[in-house]
C-alpha cells in the first residue's frame, strides 16, 4: 500500500502525542498528518488491574533485559507510549541541567514558558492531604524525624479516582497523559492514528513499515494488515530511546552519524522495601506523592515513594526459597519507595540491533551508579526505620533483610556497599531510557539541531527522549513534551516553505 | 465445563525440572503448597508463549541444562536431588561469576513468581486485595481462570 502526507509522526507517546497536538494548526489549514504507532491502542475497559494481563502494555511483556542482562527496561508499546503505564510523576527539568546539555539555542528562558504552558494543559497538581496513603505518610513521617527535607511531588491527574493501578494502565482516566489530552484533540481535528505500525526504516522522506493485526479487544486502525510506504513532506521519529535511534540505524544512518545511537542514559533505578509493624496497605490510593532530593547534588540520587503489585514487587526484592515466601506473606506491611540515579552519559552506552533489526541497549552500570545506589539504599534503610520499620530489605547489604539492631546507623554505609554489588542479582530496572540522537553542534557529536532536526535532512526530524544529550536527572515526561513543543512550533513558523 | 489448558512448552523433562525449581523457589508451608504446581507451570507456559523468540529459546534451554548439571550437587539429576542439593545449584547459578548463568536464574525466578504472585489464591496468602475492578473481563479467559483456578491442566 502507497500513501501520502504531509507529516508522519512515528510514535504516540509524551514526543509523538505533544507533536500532534501542537500540529492541529497545520491540520486545521488542510495539512494531512498521521500518526503511526507499533503498540495497540488501548482502550480504558482493557485496564483490568491484573498485572499479568496487563504485562501486554510493555515492550517485550516486560522481559526487556540490557544485552549483559543488568537492568530490565520497562517501555510502554501502546498508543500513548510509556505515558500509559507511568504514575504522571512531574518535573521540570531543571535550569542548569539545561545549560550543562550545552545545546546551541536550548536555554531554560525558552522551555520555562513551555513547562508552564503544558503543566495547565495537562492540569499537573500538588496532591492534597485526602491523597496521601500510609506508604507515602511513612516516608514523610521518616525524613521528618530526621530532619530531612521532603517535597510533595507534582501530578498530572484530574478527578483521579485513586484506585492505585497507574502503572498497568489507568481505568478512570484520571490520569492526563498522551491518551487523555493530546490524542484526543489531535483525532478530532483530523490528525489520523494509525495504531499496530511497524516502522521498519526511513529514506528519502519516504516511511517503510509494516500494519499488524489489531489484537482482541483494542481499537483498530483504518487501514489493513500488510507492508506500507508513506511519502511524507516531513516524518517526524518520536519512537523514543532505543525506538528512534534504532529507526536510523537501520535506515543506515550509523554510516554518516558517529554519535547514532551512543550516550544512553538510564536513570538507573532500585526498589526498595521496609517491613512495617501494622498494615500499610500501600497498593491502594494514589502510590507516589513525596520525594526527597536532599542528596541529587551530592550523591546522584533521589528518593521517590512508589509501590508495585505482587509479581513485580518479587522481581524487586532479590529473594528465594524461605526469605521470598515469607516475606511476601507481609506485602501488605510494605513500606516502599524507588531510588534513581541520575547517571552520566557516556559514548559505550549505546543502542545495538540483533540479527532481526530489533533494538537493545548497551550498557555498563558505571562505579559512580553503582556507589550512588548503594548510598541511596543506606539513606532508604534511614528513612524505613526513622518511620518505624522493623525491618529493611536491602539489595547490596552484607544481609539483605536487617534490623536497626543488627546494624548501627553510623555502619549503615559500610554494611550496604558497592562490593556486594553484583550484576543480575541486585534487580536494577530503568523506565527512563533517554539519548541515542543527541542534540548538538554538528554531525560529528550530534544527530539533529536544537529544534530535533536531523543534520542534514530538512525532512526529517526527532521528537523525543532519544534526544537528550545527558540525563535529565528528573523523571523525563515534561522534558519531553516541552520538546516536542518546541520542535512543532518551528515546523509551523516554516510550513510556508514545506507544505 | 471448565476449560482446560494443555501444556505447550513446560513437557516433559522441563517440566519435571520446572516444578522442582519452583518448589525451591516458593517453598510449601501451613499456608500454601508452594509454587511447584501444574497451575504455576500453566501460567508460565502462557507467558513462554508469548516471549521474544530468542530470549524463549535460553529459558527452554535453561530446563533442559539443569536437569543434568543436578548431578554435580549431590550425584543426582536435578528433579531428583534433595532439596538442600537443589538449592546449592540454585544459589550457585545465582551468584555465579559467569553473568549468563545469573541470568537464567533471574529468569527462572522472575517465571516462577509469575506464575504464583499473580494468581488469587496466592494474594490470599500475601494479604493482598487484588484488582477494585475485579470484575473487568479479558479476553483471553484461560489466563484468567488460571489465576483463579477454575481451569484444567493437561500435561
Amino acid at each position: 500500500m502507497r500513501l501520502e502526507y504531509d507529516v508522519v509522526i512515528v510514535g504516540s507517546g509524551a514526543g509523538g502525542g505533544t507533536m500532534a497536538d501542537r500540529l492541529i494548526p497545520l491540520a486545521k489549514k488542510g495539512a494531512k498528518i498521521a500518526i503511526l504507532e507499533t503498540g495497540p491502542y488501548y482502550p480504558h475497559e482493557y485496564f483490568t488491574q491484573r498485572e499479568v494481563e496487563m504485562l501486554s502494555l510493555l515492550r517485550n511483556n516486560g522481559a526487556w533485559p540490557t544485552v549483559n542482562g543488568s537492568i530490565t527496561i520497562a517501555a510502554g508499546e501502546a498508543v500513548g507510549g510509556s505515558t500509559l503505564m507511568y504514575t504522571g510523576v512531574t518535573f521540570k527539568a531543571n535550569d542548569n541541567i539545561i545549560r550543562e546539555w550545552n545545546v546551541p539555542d536550548l536555554t531554560p528562558e525558552d522551555l520555562r514558558p513551555r513547562f508552564t504552558k503544558l503543566w495547565k494543559e495537562l492540569n499537573v497538581i500538588e496532591p492534597k492531604s485526602d491523597m496521601i496513603n500510609d506508604n507515602n505518610k511513612l516516608f514523610k513521617k521518616g525524613c521528618d524525624k530526621l530532619g530531612w527535607e521532603v517535597e510533595k511531588i507534582h501530578l498530572n491527574l484530574k478527578n483521579c479516582k485513586q484506585e492505585g493501578f497507574c502503572n498497568i494502565g489507568c481505568a478512570t482516566g484520571g490520569k492526563q497523559g498522551i491518551l487523555e489530552v493530546q490524542l484526543p484533540k489531535a483525532i478530532k481535528a483530523g490528525i489520523e492514528l494509525i495504531p499496530n505500525f511497524t516502522v521498519n526504516r526511513v529514506s528519502d522522506s519516504t516511511v517503510y513499515g509494516t500494519i499488524k493485526k489489531t489484537p482482541p479487544d483494542t481499537k483498530p486502525g483504518k487501514l489493513p494488515p500488510g507492508d506500507v510506504e508513506i511519502k511524507a513532506k516531513r516524518i517526524v521519529l518520536a519512537a523514543g530511546s532505543p525506538g528512534s535511534p534504532a529507526i536510523l540505524m537501520r535506515s543506515g544512518f550509523n554510516n554518516k552519524f558517529p554519535a547514532l545511537g551512543r550516550y544512553i542514559t538510564l536513570h538507573p533505578a532500585l526498589t526498595v522495601y521496609g517491613i512495617y509493624p501494622k498494615p500499610v496497605n500501600g497498593f491502594r490510593g494514589f502510590p507516589k506523592t513525596y520525594y526527597t532530593a536532599r542528596f541529587s547534588e551530592t550523591h546522584d540520587h533521589f528518593i521517590e515513594t512508589a509501590f508495585y503489585y505482587p509479581f513485580v514487587s518479587t522481581k524487586h526484592l532479590g529473594l528465594w526459597g524461605t526469605d521470598l515466601r515469607d516475606t511476601m506473606k507481609k506485602y501488605n506491611q510494605f513500606m516502599c519507595m524507588i531510588i534513581l540515579n541520575h547517571d552520566k552519559a557516556k559514548r559505550e552506552n549505546m543502542v545495538v540491533l540483533d540479527k532481526q533489526n530489533n533494538p537493545h541497549i548497551k550498557y555498563e552500570l558505571s562505579p559512580e551508579s553503582i556507589e550512588s545506589l548503594c548510598h541511596a539504599q543506606a539513606q532508604a534503610a534511614r528513612i524505613m526505620f526513622a518511620a518505624g520499620c522493623e525491618k529493611a530489605l536491602m539489595p547490596c547489604a552484607d544481609k539483605p533483610i536487617f534490623s536497626q539492631e543488627d546494624v548501627p546507623d553510623d555502619k549503615l554505609e559500610e554494611f550496604i556497599k558497592p562490593s556486594n554489588y553484583l550484576s543480575i542479582k541486585v534487580p536494577i530496572a530503568s523506565a527512563h531510557p533517554q539519548g541515542g540522537c543527541r542534540m548538538g553542534y554538528s554531525i560529528n557529536d550530534s544527530i539533529t539541531d536544537s529544534y530535533g532536526k536531523v543534520h542534514g535532512y530538512p525532512w526529517l526530524y526527532v521528537a523525543d527522549a532519544s534526544l537528550f544529550p545527558q540525563s535529565s536527572h528528573v523523571n523525563p515526561y515534561l522534558t519531553v513534551m516541552a520538546l516536542a513543543d518546541r520542535i512543532a512550533e518551528n515546523l509551523i513558523k516554516t510550513s510556508s516553505s514545506w507544505i | 465445563m471448565a476449560d482446560v489448558y494443555k501444556l505447550k512448552h513446560l513437557r516433559g523433562t522441563k517440566l519435571k525440572v520446572f516444578l522442582a525449581a519452583a518448589n525451591r523457589i516458593i517453598p510449601s508451608d501451613k499456608d500454601s503448597i508452594g509454587g511447584g504446581t501444574l497451575t504455576t507451570a500453566a501460567m508460565v507456559d502462557l507467558s513462554i508463549d508469548k516471549l521474544e523468540p530468542a530470549l524463549k529459546k535460553k529459558l527452554l534451554l535453561l530446563f533442559t541444562v539443569m536437569e543434568p548439571l543436578g548431578i554435580f550437587f549431590g550425584g543426582k539429576i536435578f528433579s531428583k536431588a534433595s532439596d538442600k542439593n537443589k538449592d546449592r545449584l540454585l544459589s550457585w547459578m545465582e551468584k555465579n561469576p559467569i553473568s549468563a548463568l545469573r541470568l537464567g536464574f533471574f529468569g527462572l525466578k522472575s517465571y516462577i513468581c509469575l506464575g504464583y504472585y499473580t494468581r488469587e489464591d496466592a494474594w490470599k496468602i500475601i494479604k493482598y486485595d487484588g484488582p477494585i475492578r475485579y470484575k473487568q473481563p479479558y479476553h483471553d479467559t484461560i489466563l484468567r481462570g488460571l489465576a483463579q483456578n477454575k481451569v484444567e491442566i493437561a500435561e
